[in-house]
Parts: C-alpha cells; structure tokens; sequence
C-alpha cells in the first residue's frame, strides 16, 4: 500500500516546476470550458433538430377554402374528397384525415368563443395529412401540383417554414461540430508542444535515466501520471466555468420563445457526458502526454 | 541455458573497426578493435583528450560509433530496438566524470534510480540503499539534496548509483579525482571486490599511483588508436 504511493511519488523528472505546466493548466481549462459550451450547443441543436422533425414535420394540413357561391351539400363533399384523393395517391403519405367541425371549433376558440356556430360561417375546411416521413417529402412539389389539380386547396406552408429553421439549425450543429475538432486539435497540439518543450527542459536529467537503463515508458509514464492530474484539475475548472456560462444563456433565453428553445433541453445522456467531460479530459491528455514522450524521445535521441 | 553458455565463451564487449568522430571534426578514434572477457579488470589511460571519455560512452552505448561494430552481451548493439538497448544498459554501472547527478533529488534519491528503473518495490529499495551509503561513509547526508554536497561526496554518490545494482559491466571515468587517499583506497577496493563477484570493470585514470598499485593491464590511448599494456609485474 504504502510502496504503491511511493512510486507514484518518486518521480525523477521535477515536472511540478515546470513554467510550461502553468501554461497547460490554463489552456487546459479554456479549452474544456470552450469544449463544453461547442458540446452542449451541438447536443442542443441536435435535440431541438430531432424533435422538430418527429413531431412537426411529419404532417401537413391542407385548407379548403369555402366556395364563392352555395353550393350543394354532395358538390361540397365532391369538392373536399377530390383533395383527399389527391394526398391518398401522393407518394409519401400515411393517412389523410378530415379534422372535424368540433375541432376546428376547439382550435377557434380562443378567437370566437366556445359557442361560435361553425357551420354558418364561411370557415375553410382543413385536412390533416400524416406522412411517412416528412423529411424526405418533398413540400414544394406536392403544393405546386395541388395549385394546378385543385386550386381552391393549399397546403399551409409550415412545413416548408420549418425545413428551412431545420437547415439553419443543422449548420449550427456542423458550426459546433467544427468548433469542437478544432478545440481538440488545438489541446492536442498544445498537449504535444508542452511535452516536447519539458522534454527539451529536462533533457540532461533524461539522458541520464537512459544511461541507467530507463525505457522511454519510463520516463513517458512520469510525463502521463502528471497529465492525468493536471488534465483532470484544470478540466474541473474548465468544466465550472463552461456551466455557469450555459446556466447564464439558458436563463436569459428562457423568457423568449418557448416554442422553439423549450425544444433545446438537453437529456440525462448529454448531461451524463457534460459531466465527465473532466475524465474524458484527463485520460485523453495523458495517453496523448504518454504517446507524445515517446514520440519526441524517438525524434530526440 | 544455452544463451548463459555463450556469454561466458563469448566475450563481454567486442569493439571491431570503430571510429569516433564528433560531427565534421577530425577522427577522435581511428580504427579501434578491443575485445573484453568477462570478469577482466582494466585501466583506461591516455592523455587529456585522447578520447577516453569517448570510448567508454560507447560502451555504455551513448555514444554511436561512426564506423564499425559495437557488440555488448553478445548484441550488436547497431541493430537493437531503444527498449532491447535499455535492458543493455541496466546491466551496465557507469561513473561519469562529472558526476551527473539528478542534482534536485537526494542522495538516496539518485542512488535507488536504477532500482526503480528496474522495479524493485521500495522496501528492498531503502535497505540497500542505506546499506551501501553507509558502506560510503554517506549514512548521515543521505537525505542533503545533491547540489549541496561537496566534490567528493558527490562521487561517492555517483559511485554509489553505479554499483548498486550489481552491474555486468562496470564503467568509471576518473572515480577516485574527488577524493582523499583513504576513500580512494576505500572505492578501489570496493571495485576489485565487485570483479572478484564477477563484474568486468574499466577505470579511466591519470594517476600513476593507482595503476602502480593495482596491478591491472591498460587500455592506452594515444594518437587515435588503441594498445593493451599488460599488468606490471611485481617483484
Ligand atoms: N560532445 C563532444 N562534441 C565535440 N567534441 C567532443 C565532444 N566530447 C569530446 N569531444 C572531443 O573529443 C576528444 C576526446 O575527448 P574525451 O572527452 O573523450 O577525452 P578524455 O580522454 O576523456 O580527456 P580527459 O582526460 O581530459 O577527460 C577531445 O578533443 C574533445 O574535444
Ligand atoms: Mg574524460
């Protein structure tokens, strides 16, 4: 027990006294604090992407405008089925639905009042079509062909509304996406550079290990158990400060639409990573640490 | 079993055609061929700068040879991987000549490095360390941080962190310039003792005194090649 500490403590390198291990710890912690807020927008727009696509997308609704004229109630029910048979023979969709005079009325309610007598007024008739998949339907088409086959029926547009939100949001994921790659590769590099720097520093105390016969793991080791502490203290810091930042934004952004941000909750899987964000951090930088050793030691002598 | 056969047929360091050369500046060393059996025991003299220093970081393999072969333990030590060169090496004691001490450790410190390179659990550790700095009249700066010590305490540590691990081959560039008459008697028969238990020993020198005393063949370097001078004779 007591032997086992002791190894850990008897390194020969004095790499606590290194001035570049301040420079680690603080480029250590920026980039964890960067890293978390990329990860956390990446898993947000990823989440409000999905639910966007589940629950909204996957149906349209048609409008039927009401004659000019008074028609019969049989050249009404002709004028309306002619548009369901139009989506029934539409590649791409489920199942097409009247939505009933009870739930246009529920849906009005806010504008004429519970009691409103639909079927005197002049109110359109609506279709709710369910497809299989609306992110490969094509909006555009089915709209533009519906003008020419029944031009008194239009598709309400929200679907195409919402593909375009969809495309912006999926570029702010491949922006967070970006920023990620380009945070890790700055920490690997600065990883790299700071071993090879220390490496540089301690050389006449390395060329004497090796006299004695130490391995380059040997020496790699002393350089990965400090990385693991150093990775993992400066990423708790890093990781601190990523979170108030995410605390501050969601709580200036939770007054604004609901609608669209209450969609970009993040789940207990995308927290569990947030959270050990600080190990991740740790066990990268010391194999990199490790790996980076005995890379420079083979290049160095 | 067969290998351990070959080792004591084969001998211990085998140096074929060997130049030294310091990047473009002239030859050090032209030439040399030298062969040591195992369990031998030599001086290495030569004036100042005739390459002694040079000939023996060969031959604790710090040192590539521009040309020629270096073989060590019976490895041609030209063709060996960094981890197969390391185990060579931890079957080698060197005493450098300016000591080389890890200076911001202890005493202690530097003399279990090579026990920790190779392992040992710390227990073992403290008990031959303390024995041996005892033996070295170190008992009490143990625990003094290298840089504070004196010139001959020095060397003794690093004498100390040569021999500690029993070593093969034991390599030692000017060990005794440090000390006193006594402890230099003291460390001299501390290395005739190692070569009785088996250890093939080079000691480079200038002092004639030593060479006079012991009565140990030469390797003599002069004029950038290489000559054994036998063992004088005592009457
Ligand atoms: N690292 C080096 N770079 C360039 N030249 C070197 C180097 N080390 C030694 N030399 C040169 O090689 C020659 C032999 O040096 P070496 O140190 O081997 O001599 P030495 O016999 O050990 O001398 P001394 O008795 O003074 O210790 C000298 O001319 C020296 O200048
Ligand atoms: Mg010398």
């Amino acid at each position: 027990m007591k032997a086992k500490i002791q190894i850990a403590r008897h390194a020969e390198l004095p790499l606590n006294e290194d001035k570049a291990n301040f420079f680690l710890q603080i480029s250590t912690a920026i980039s964890v604090f960067l890293f978390s807020i990329a990860l956390a927008a990446y898993f947000m727009t990823s989440s409000m992407i999905s639910s966007w696509n589940k629950n909204i997308v996957d149906g349209l609704t048609v409008q039927i405008m009401p004659p000019a004229e008074t028609l019969s109630e049989e050249e009404e029910l002709l004028r309306t089925n002619k548009v369901i048979s139009f989506f029934e023979g539409l590649d791409g969709v489920l199942k097409v639905r009247k939505v009933s005079n009870e739930q246009i009325q529920h849906l009005m309610a806010p504008w004429l009042g519970k009691n409103a007598d639909i079927e005197s007024l002049p109110m359109p008739k609506l279709l709710d079509v369910r497809l299989k998949d609306g992110k490969t339907f094509d909006f555009e088409k089915a709209s533009d062909s519906l003008k020419e086959f029944a031009p008194y029926a239009s598709i309400d547009n929200h679907g195409l509304w919402l593909k375009k939100l969809i495309k912006s949001a999926g570029s702010l994921k491949i922006l967070s996406l970006f920023v990620l790659a380009l945070v890790l590769g700055a920490t690997v590099f600065s990883l790299f550079y700071a071993v090879e720097t220390s490496l540089k520093v301690h050389q006449n105390i390395v060329e004497i290990l090796h006299v004695m016969g130490a391995t380059d793991s040997y020496i790699a080791k002393q350089y990965a158990i400090r990385a693991l502490k150093v990775g993992f203290v400066s990423s708790l810091i890093g990781i601190g400060l990523g979170f108030l930042a995410l605390f501050v934004i969601s709580h200036l952004s939770s007054g604004l639409e609901t609608g669209l941000i209450g969609a970009a909750s993040l789940n207990r899987f995308h927290w569990i990573f947030l959270f050990s964000l600080p190990i991740w951090c740790a066990l990268l930088s010391m194999g990199m640490s490790f790996f980076g050793v005995k890379q420079v030691l083979r290049k160095m002598m | 079993m067969e290998t351990r056969k070959n080792i004591l047929t084969e001998p211990i360091v085998d140096i074929q055609n060997v130049c030294i050369r310091y990047g473009k500046d002239p030859e050090v060393l032209s030439d040399i061929k030298l062969t040591l059996e195992k369990g031998s025991f030599h001086f290495l003299t030569g004036k100042s700068g005739a390459g002694k220093t040079s000939l023996l970081s060969m031959m604790y393999l710090a040192l590539k040879p521009s040309r020629g072969t270096v073989m060590v333990f019976g490895t041609n030590v030209g063709y060996a991987s960094r981890d197969a060169m390391a185990g060579l090496r931890r079957r080698i004691g060197v005493v450098f000549q300016d000591f080389r001490l890890l200076e911001h450790l202890s005493a202690y410190d530097n003399v279990a490095v090579p026990l920790r390179i190779k392992g040992m659990g710390e227990n073992e550790i403290k008990k031959r360390v303390k024995e041996l700095l005892s033996w070295v009249e170190l008992d009490k700066s143990m625990d003094k941080i290298c840089s504070t010590l004196s010139g001959g305490e020095k060397q003794r540590v690093a004498i100390a962190r040569a021999v500690i691990n029993r070593p093969e081959i034991l390599l030692a560039d000017e060990p005794t310039g440090n000390v006193d008459n006594d402890i230099a008697s003291k460390l001299m028969k501390l290395f005739v003792e190692l070569n009785k238990l088996g250890t093939t020993v080079v000691i480079a020198t200038h002092s004639k005194d030593l060479i006079a005393e012991y009565n140990y063949p030469q390797i003599h370097l002069e004029n950038k090649g290489l000559k054994i001078i036998p063992a004088l004779r005592r009457i």
